[in-house]
């Protein structure tokens, strides 16, 4: 069950013949409706929230939730964004998710491409050492990798973390892609082997393009693991403030939110680091949604 | 929010006055003064930590501990509720005066124990760590590993105020007491707390209401409370419940005197179980039963200051440091004052008055860091009168210093702390120390506390969870063990 | 000859920096971990002592492992029927729902907008969320339910301080976050089945449930395994949105605790990292157990059309 990157079945009407004789069930249409609203209302309304608690003082965070806030307190933001140094946060988390994802990207779909379609001894246990990694608990982890960093000189450097995120992504990455290179047809890449394209050249020419919509659904999953992580930069930053990436920010003026009971500038944090996602993820629903959904089902 | 503790036994009523002022009657500094000028020795390093002083400078009487003057420093301090402020803005320049060659790395974390835990493992250690907060780092493994300094030579050293004067005479009762692992002094307690119960004086005053002596009254103002639409008492179950952890096992300890918290600490044969205790519990969750409300139990501690503040809470359980976590969205029409728990029974051991006066704020030196006389000194500045004084001034927290917050402008809450210890003379609480010892302990007596106090578990339940969980831990041969005598 | 040669050569190639990167930063130290399970290590000395095999026989009676474990039972079950089945639901819906019985199947109006709403909760981080459900399932009349629920003039619910309750409150987070990448990926299966299967079935007289039960559902088995997975292994987690939302971190009385949650506690808390190490090992093979366990059951074969 091959999909292609046809978008998912939309309104158009255009698609849709004109109805036939029978009455359309009115009641279920519009229960349908209800049960959409309400998801979509569960969704926004907590969202919602969070960006009017931003504006509003302790005491009304702490009065009537459902009141709006008596102003817009724009200094609730400006603390945050310099209590928070969101910005140069924002940026730190750019720079080592791009590079992080790109990196595990490269690296892993060429192990996967060779662990699926290469017969050679070792085979399915480096396979199985690959994908093994996914079952562990991260933190336990924590202390050893520590000193492993420390050792090749990589601590409180982004290049350090870049290259423990891509170590980290692999397991679920080669996983992934493994699979999805053994459904593609070979017959492809034999007729560019025996045209002479070298192995190489086969796998960044045809089989790569030819993975697009697998590769574009496991670069998302990494984007958003790599842009979550929290636990490793907390360890392997932790000497470098303003290397710092912005879940160890928000967790900062958290906890700093509990020593000094600034809840509106946690809920300006929060706004802060939820509206760029937001919108980068508005900007390319379309393509994440039709990547993802191909990719994901093989 | 502090969350080490300790507690000068023998701090009295007129050291307390002293520092803060209060009375013009103690005797000032003067004594020290005049006394002749005796050197102290200047504290070789001991057999447990053999890497102090091996190459550093040689001492004299500006330079008792030896420091190298241009080795760099490096510390660490816990960014919680006091800030790092009076790290960076105090005693650090103070540092850097007395030895401007030496470089200062100062490193502000709320994370001490993941940041700091590799560092020790690999040896490379930072010099000065306030050790503090959720994730602090376990002192007696530390100690055991020998990272942390010896502070005899700390304490034998002359003050910097009065070189006539050795610093452990500048100091409380209770912080050598406090200082010991494993029988060794290590650990420098440099704050000191009060912990009782917390209302507005103003609010008090205003509905005419009077804090109440016996249980008695405390459920009548329940009642009273009830009407005016405010909750009796509250303590903040979803973080922070061993504020109620330390307020059941004070007034176990005022039903039952302070053998109580000792036996508790010693992990002795039926500590928990002891009547006291039990008294205690039931007292405690009868109240939260009649006159509290169970919205508590998902709220956290700032959340709960906050409705105190906006007084929807008469009582809340909590120490000194109070009002400094609360400063900014305090109105003027509250104003903290402190009340001891009132008497559970007309038998009780300790009298009404009695409130728990206790030491903390944690910070040790490591005696294998690359400068740990310099470790060493920076503490010795933080004890002097104007590191000391200074400290108070920006965190309204009293030092463990003595007599050195004459004239400060404190906060209320430390003045009625200081009138509350007046009143309660000799006859103050001591600390519960298995919080820092057993932490697995403390962590259960949390969830029990929530658990009995919501009624889930009965007081004879609690006892019998909490004892078997203190002998399970002193089975346990893999928990290192201490012990005090009072 | 020479092209095996070759071969080889470029598999070598392809292998050997992400097994290099592998092996230095995430066996190695797991490794590490392994053998710290087998001593009583605190955390701070350089050369812990060998225990042996005691930290493992010292779990049988750990009672707060038990009852994680319980909590991930509950998880492992729950949180994958749950999200799965409403994900169907609102992935058929917006696919198929708007259609007439007449056998012209397609979404809802705004179903472009649904899915986009649906999906958001997917891209903000875990500690966003749990942050955001703290003042949403707060117990006072400032939370956003318990604040509606008292101007309806009815009680507030002690969403996370109920012991029988909280385990299910945050389950109820994961949903919420979970659904929308599972509507996406449903509504992407249910578009790949021909049109004309459902018109045939409308013609029959089948009606929406029918249609659902016997086409969608069967066509769409695979894809609704490969999710049973991605949210099995996530009931083994949970770690992040316990430890920020729950009461005295995984109570009410240990009842939403998780195993990372207690890893990280007797770790980090009590500085028992051989023991934590143990824990963390037996997690290691539950999750292992059940992913192979479920990639066996559900390797079957695909429907095709």
């Amino acid at each position: 069950m091959t999909l292609t990157t046809e978008p998912p079945l939309t309104t158009s009407s255009a698609a849709a013949p004109p109805a036939s004789g029978r009455p359309r069930p009115g009641l279920l249409t519009g229960l349908s409706h209800v049960a959409l609203v309400v998801w979509a209302l569960l969704v926004v309304l907590p969202l919602l929230w969070t960006l009017l608690a931003s504006f509003k003082d302790n005491t009304e965070i702490f009065g009537d939730a459902l009141q709006l806030p008596a102003e817009l307190r724009w200094d609730n933001w400006a603390r945050a964004w310099s209590k928070a140094n969101v910005g140069t946060y924002l940026l730190n988390t750019v720079i080592v998710v791009a590079a992080g994802t790109f990196g595990t990207m490269l690296l892993g779909s060429m192990a996967a491409y060779v662990l699926a379609r290469y017969r050679f001894p070792g085979n399915r246990l480096i396979y199985y050492l690959f994908v093994s990694g996914m079952a562990f608990p991260v933190f336990l982890a924590l202390v050893p990798l520590f000193f492993v960093v420390d050792q090749v000189g990589l601590l409180n450097t982004h290049t350090g973390l870049v290259l423990v995120y891509i170590a980290y992504s692999l397991p679920f990455t080669i996983f992934f892609l493994a699979s999805f290179f053994k459904t593609l047809p070979t017959s492809v890449a034999e007729a560019a082997m025996i045209d002479g394209a070298s192995h190489v050249r086969t796998f960044f020419q045809v089989m790569l393009p030819m993975a697009r919509p697998g590769l574009v659904s496991i670069t998302i999953f990494n984007v958003l693991g790599q842009w979550n992580q929290y636990l490793l930069p907390l360890v392997l930053l932790s000497g470098a403030k303003d290397k710092w990436v912005i879940t160890q920010g928000i967790a900062d003026i958290s906890t700093i939110a509990g020593y000094e009971a600034d809840w509106p500038g946690l809920f300006a944090a929060l706004s802060m680091s939820i509206i760029p996602v937001v919108v980068v993820y508005a900007v390319f629903q379309r393509q994440i949604q039709s990547g993802l959904t191909s990719g994901a089902l093989k | 929010m502090s969350q080490s503790t300790g507690m000068p036994g023998e701090m009295n009523r007129r050291q307390l006055l002293r520092r803060i002022g209060l009375t013009a009657l103690a005797a000032g500094p003067g004594a020290g003064l005049l006394s002749a000028c005796a050197t102290a020795g200047s504290g070789g390093a001991d057999a447990r930590t053999p890497a102090t002083p091996a190459a550093t400078a040689a001492t004299s009487a500006a330079n008792p501990l030896g420091v190298d003057p241009k080795k760099p420093l490096e510390v660490v301090i816990f960014n919680g509720g006091n800030g790092d402020g009076y790290a960076t803005g105090l005693h650090q320049p103070l540092y850097r005066k007395a030895y401007p060659q030496a470089e200062i790395k100062h490193v502000p974390t709320q994370k001490i124990g993941t940041q700091l835990r590799p560092r020790f493992v690999s040896g490379d250690v930072p010099d000065v760590v306030n050790n503090s907060g959720p994730e602090a780092l376990d002192m007696a493994a530390l100690a055991a590993e020998g990272h942390l300094a010896d502070l005899t030579a700390l304490f034998d050293a002359p003050s910097i105020d009065d070189p006539g004067k050795k610093v452990r005479d500048t100091l409380v009762g209770g912080v050598q007491e406090n200082s010991l692992i494993d029988g060794v002094p290590h650990v420098l307690n440099y704050t000191v707390a009060h912990r009782a119960l917390w209302y507005n004086a103003k609010l008090f005053a205003a509905k005419g209401w009077t804090v109440p002596k016996t249980w008695d009254a405390f459920l009548a103002l329940g009642e009273e409370a009830k009407k005016a639409g405010i909750t009796l008492f509250a303590y903040p179950g979803q973080v922070g419940p061993f504020y109620q952890v330390w307020n059941l096992v004070y007034t176990a300890a005022k039903i039952g005197g302070n053998q109580v918290i000792v036996d508790i600490d010693n992990l002795a044969d039926g500590a928990w179980t002891n009547p006291a205790v039990l008294a205690s519990v039931t007292a405690w969750a009868d109240l939260q039963a009649r006159y509290g409300d169970k919205a508590y139990f998902g709220l956290d501690h700032t959340q709960t200051q906050i409705k105190h503040l906006q007084d929807k809470v008469a009582f809340y359980p909590c120490g000194s440091w109070l009002e400094n976590e609360m400063a900014k969205d305090k109105p003027d029409s509250f104003e903290y004052a402190i009340a001891p728990v009132p008497s559970v029974t007309a038998t009780d051991k300790l009298p009404a008055e009695a409130i728990m006066v206790g030491v903390s704020e944690a910070f040790f030196a490591s005696a294998k860091g690359p400068n740990p006389a310099g470790g060493l000194e920076y503490l010795r500045i933080m004890l002097s009168r104007e590191g000391a004084r200074g400290y108070t001034e920006r965190t309204k927290n009293l030092t463990v210093v003595n007599g050195v917050a004459e004239g400060l402008d404190l906060p209320p809450a430390v003045r009625s702390a200081a009138k509350a210890q007046d009143a309660a003379g000799r006859n103050t609480i001591t600390d519960a120390r298995f919080e820092s010892w057993y932490k697995e302990l403390f962590d259960h007596s949390q969830t029990q506390t929530n658990a009995v106090m919501a009624g889930r578990v009965t007081p004879e339940q609690f006892c019998a969870n909490m004892q078997k969980k203190a002998d399970e831990i002193k089975k346990d041969s893999s928990v290192s063990k201490q012990t005090r005598s009072a | 000859m020479f092209t095996r040669l070759r071969a080889f050569g470029f598999v070598a190639g392809f292998l050997v920096v992400p097994a290099v990167l592998y092996l230095a930063f995430v066996i190695n130290p797991y490794v590490q971990a392994f053998q710290i399970a087998l001593t009583d290590w605190r955390g701070v000395s350089r050369a812990p002592g060998f225990v042996g095999l005691e930290n493992f026989a010292r779990l049988w009676d750990d009672q707060a492992f038990w009852q994680a474990l319980r909590n991930h039972g509950v998880l492992l079950v729950t949180l994958p029927l749950v999200t799965i089945a409403l994900a169907l639901f609102f992935a058929y819906l917006l696919n198929l729902g708007g259609g007439g019985a007449s056998g012209t199947m397609r979404g809802v109006r705004w179903s472009g907008f649904y899915r986009v709403v649906f999906f958001l909760p997917q891209v903000l981080a875990v500690a966003v969320v749990g942050v955001l459900f703290k003042a949403v399932y707060r117990p006072d009349e400032s939370g956003v339910v318990n604040g509606a629920l008292i101007k309806l003039g009815l009680e507030p619910v002690g969403w996370l301080t109920e012991p029988g309750l909280a385990l299910w409150s945050i389950i109820a987070v994961m949903v919420w976050q979970a659904v929308g990448f599972y509507v996406v990926l449903f509504s992407a299966g249910m578009a790949a089945i021909p049109r004309d299967v459902f018109e045939a079935a409308a013609l029959d007289g089948a009606g929406r449930v029918r249609m659902f039960l016997s086409i969608t559902l069967p066509l769409l088995w695979d894809t609704v395994q490969v999710g049973w997975v991605y949210l099995g292994i996530a009931a083994f987690d949970g770690f992040a949105l316990v430890q920020v939302l729950s009461v005295d971190r995984g109570g009410p009385d240990g009842a939403t605790t998780v195993l990372p949650l207690e890893i990280w506690k007797t770790a980090f808390s009590y500085s028992k990292f051989g023991y934590a190490s143990a824990m963390g090992v037996a997690l290691f093979f539950m999750t292992i157990t059940f992913a192979a366990l479920t990639l066996r059951v559900t390797r079957r074969e695909r429907i095709e059309f």
